[in-house]
């Protein structure tokens, strides 16, 4: 795989080109119209440079999406179809009295202001003290500061992460000895104030209008859950190269997109797909979801099955009649794993996490297409993808399908379990 | 079996549209301020009535982003300088064999739109008549009066297509087969994609249904057409999402509305005549020289204003044979290919790879739903390939030499 830079163009400056990097490779490209993001395009080295009349096709290509889903006479935030795509689809009415799509995009980029003072803010870590650092920077440089930023310190070997939180005024420390990133997640949903609860990961750095547009979205809808963009901080090796071109990174597009009761009834019969509702590494809850659903599975996540307690409780959200929002104003960025044994390790967990939240899923929302994901879609798409392999020969993604299979029997044991726990409530011990 | 084939202009409210009892569902080809701007199939009951209401969220949903695209479009153009090199002349070249009909009805569809002139400095029409059988072509173009007329008498398309080629005096050459009619913004779609990429070496064009009147004509539409949708694409030297780009030549376009830089076309050598020969190998010539056009190193521009309407084969038996000789052209023209330009050895035989195991699956989807008309076709289509692969183009060669030598 080649050489990858990540390179950030604004539409709005009508750039000349999209030049060749000075020491050759890809670019994956993230289109901007100011501080809006608009979506995002991974290019080769013979298709560059991509010149004037290149970079107006890829303005016209997303400027009408984010238009379309953008603004408000034309229908607001694109529902989700089954597979979690944005089914763009403006009024018709409307469309004839609209002229200069791109002048109207300038007051869609205007920056939200404003104050985060109901917002906490929760990080969970464990030993990773330098992370957290460059984490804790990013959120003291909120245009908008937050009520509160609470980090709790998961099971720590050392005081290195107290050490490092004592280095910035106002953040909270909270020992969590338990393991496991959703029993952490709950102490810190237990010990937060604000009335809204955003959550960022250690290896993640938030832009500094991530607060206030996070506060923005839950103003102008009435989402319980709002999710935003994951982009990468770098792509610096194949690893990451591969998980954010080949395999969609944690979101790539652009586009605002409502997760609904219509979201869910599309696809009951081979389950919903909660998980393209957005990533853990940029969520955010009004505090009332935890009081009418209960906390995070702490059966589920990063140190017990793998993953997905974030789309376990967003399913429990949807099913609750709540809603989910997906607003990629809110962005931050996200250094993906940096060597092969680990991403092999991700997606081994991944898929294991996978299995087990449908497993919970189907206890308790009754998802009636749970069990046939995991026996019957699952092997299929293993059983696809292995055949495009023979199809199309081994890319680097390939490399990991025997970690996905491998993740995904070492999840098959969640069939058998039986009922699981609740679970646990914000009043404190598990009902 | 049949489809009924409704065009919308959706600045205009909605109205309802009924199907008629033997239609089984619609075709919607959309106009936004008289531009194309999409082209979908929707499967229905015969009779059955869409009112104002679902036709409006049908369009709102297939067809409303491609609209916003359209006025940024507008928007765009208006800050752009003003285009100041001259435009060019066009010759637009009919090749056609035994079908006065199709060809005069080709004819009239392309009158009012050649004498507009669509902005280039000028336009000809030049009809060339392939190893005719009678004289009812030559008649039908003098009866007209206004297009040239050329005969070709060694059969084969692509010595029709050379003819035009060594006849034309365009500064671009574009190509239309006799069983199209002309969108009204056939040749202004043209001239923009040509204005907005004018050192591009070939442009296509988007090809949808003339009629959906027969069963095999929907089913063909429905396995994907000619179509190649409704934003433009710049087809350059590589492609990211593509592997075995630019092997599969089939992305490119289609042979029935085509054109180029006349003066490149000479450099490369015209058509090769061993392919689009008619009977024993009808297919792949187009296939050729849009590979051989993005080799030589410039773009080849899809343009889906630059819209003709294609009466598709109207017996299942003739679809049949049509895919039979898509596998042929195909294998043919890769096996030419393989030939002469070893330098993409691994993409070709990745595309092998790809094609055989693609129509292997084609085949088992279809088993399993007992499409068997499908599974037909995949299977044509397969046998096709095969033979394409075992000696085709060599044993072309030689009959194309035998039809020179005789001329």
């Amino acid at each position: 795989m080649s050489r990858w830079t990540v390179r950030h163009l604004d539409l709005a400056e009508r750039p000349q080109a999209l030049e060749r990097p000075a020491g050759g490779g890809s670019v994956y490209a993230v289109f901007w119209w100011r501080d809006l993001p608009l979506g995002m395009r991974a290019f080769d080295p013979g298709e560059l440079p991509l010149d004037r009349r290149g970079l107006e096709q890829v303005t016209v290509e997303f400027g009408a999406k984010i238009a379309a889903a953008r603004l408000a006479e034309l229908g607001g935030p694109a529902p989700a179809g089954y597979d979690g795509r944005p089914q763009v689809a403006p009024a018709l009415s409307a469309l004839a009295g609209l002229t200069r799509p791109l002048q109207r995009l300038d007051a869609l980029a205007a920056l939200a202001d404003r104050p985060a003072v109901d917002l906490s803010v929760i990080v969970c870590t464990r030993d990773r003290p330098e992370d957290l650092a460059r984490c804790l920077a990013a959120l003291a440089a909120q245009r908008s500061p937050p009520k509160e930023v609470i980090v709790v310190d998961n099971a720590p070997a050392d005081g290195r992460t107290r050490a490092v939180v004592e280095r910035f005024p106002g953040v909270r420390h909270l020992p969590e000895p338990r393991p496991g990133l959703s029993v952490a997640r709950n102490a810190g949903v237990r010990a937060a104030n604000g009335a809204l609860i955003a959550f960022t990961d250690d290896d993640v750095k938030v832009s500094p209008s991530w607060t206030s547009e996070l506060v923005r979205a839950f103003e102008r809808s009435d989402a319980y859950c709002v999710t935003g963009l994951v982009l990468p901080a770098e792509l610096d090796t194949a690893p990451q190269a591969t998980f954010q071109v080949e395999m969609g990174g944690f979101g790539d597009n652009c586009i605002p997109t409502l997760f609904d009761r219509r979201f869910v009834e599309t696809n009951l019969w081979e389950g919903v797909q909660v998980w393209r509702i957005g990533a853990g590494a940029n969520m955010a809850f009004r505090r009332e979801v935890f009081e009418r659903v209960g906390l995070f599975d702490e059966g589920l996540g990063a140190g017990a099955s793998g993953c997905s307690e974030d789309s376990e409780l967003w399913r429990r959200v949807l099913a609750a009649g709540g809603t989910c929002l997906y607003e990629p104003r809110a962005f931050v960025f996200h250094t993906h794993r940096r060597d092969w044994a680990a991403l092999k390790g991700q997606m081994r967990a991944y898929m294991k996490g996978h299995v087990a939240a449908l497993m919970a899923q189907r206890d308790r929302v009754g998802e009636p297409g749970a069990v046939r994901r995991v026996v019957v879609q699952l092997p299929k798409f293993f059983l696809r993808s292995a055949f495009g392999v023979l199809k199309n020969g081994a890319t680097d993604k390939d490399r990991l399908l025997a970690s996905q299979v491998a993740g995904w029997f070492s999840g098959l044991r969640y069939l058998w379990t039986g009922r699981r726990r609740p679970v646990p409530t914000l009043a404190g011990d598990a009902a | 079996m049949s489809y009924r084939l409704v065009e919308v202009e959706l600045t205009r409210a909605p109205e309802p549209i009924a199907l008629g009892p033997e239609d089984h569902g619609l075709g919607l080809i959309a106009r936004w301020k008289d531009r194309l701007v999409g082209f979908e199939m929707l499967k229905l009951d015969p009779g059955a009535v869409l009112d104002a209401e679902a036709v409006t969220e049908l369009a709102e949903r297939k067809f409303g982003a491609r609209v916003v695209a359209a006025e940024i479009e507008a928007e765009l153009a208006e800050a752009r300088p003003a285009f100041a090199a001259s435009p060019p002349s066009l010759t637009v070249a009919v090749c056609t064999k035994d079908r006065p009909e199709r060809l005069e009805r080709l004819l009239r569809s392309l009158e009012p739109v050649v004498r507009d002139g669509g902005g280039f400095a000028a336009v000809e029409v030049l009809v060339v008549d392939n190893a005719p059988s009678d004289e009812r072509t030559r008649e039908a173009v003098e009866r007209l009066g206004w297009p040239r007329y050329r005969r070709e008498p060694k059969p084969g398309l692509d010595f029709a297509r050379n003819a035009a080629l060594n006849g034309a005096t365009g500064d671009l050459l574009a190509f239309l087969d006799d069983d199209v009619v002309v969108d009204r913004g056939w040749l202004s779609g043209l001239h923009g994609a040509w204005a907005a990429w004018p050192e591009a070496g070939g442009w296509t064009g988007l090809v949808l249904p003339y009629e959906l009147r027969t069963e095999a004509q929907v089913m063909f539409e429905l396995r994907g057409g000619f179509g190649r949708g409704f934003e433009r694409i710049v087809h350059g030297v590589e492609k990211r999402d593509n592997r075995l780009y630019p092997v599969g030549a089939g992305i490119f376009g289609a042979g029935c509305n085509m054109a180029f830089d006349r003066r490149l076309l000479l450099e490369l050598g015209g058509f090769d005549e061993a392919l689009d020969t008619g009977a024993p190998l009808p297919g792949g010539g187009d296939l050729d020289i849009f590979y051989r056009v993005v080799r030589s190193g410039r773009p080849l521009v899809y343009e889906p204003r630059y819209a003709v309407y294609h009466q598709h084969r109207e017996t299942l038996e003739q679809l049949r044979r049509q895919y039979w000789t898509w596998g042929l052209g195909f294998m043919a023209f890769l096996v030419k290919q393989m030939r002469h330009d070893p330098s993409l050895r691994p993409r070709q035989l990745g595309m092998l790879r790809w094609w055989f195991a693609s129509m292997i699956e084609a085949v088992l989807w279809g088993t399993k739903r007992r499409l068997f008309t499908e599974v037909g076709f995949s299977l044509a289509e397969l046998w096709g390939g095969v033979v394409g692969l075992v000696g085709e183009y060599d044993r072309s060669r030689a009959r194309v030499r035998r039809i020179r030598e005789v001329a």
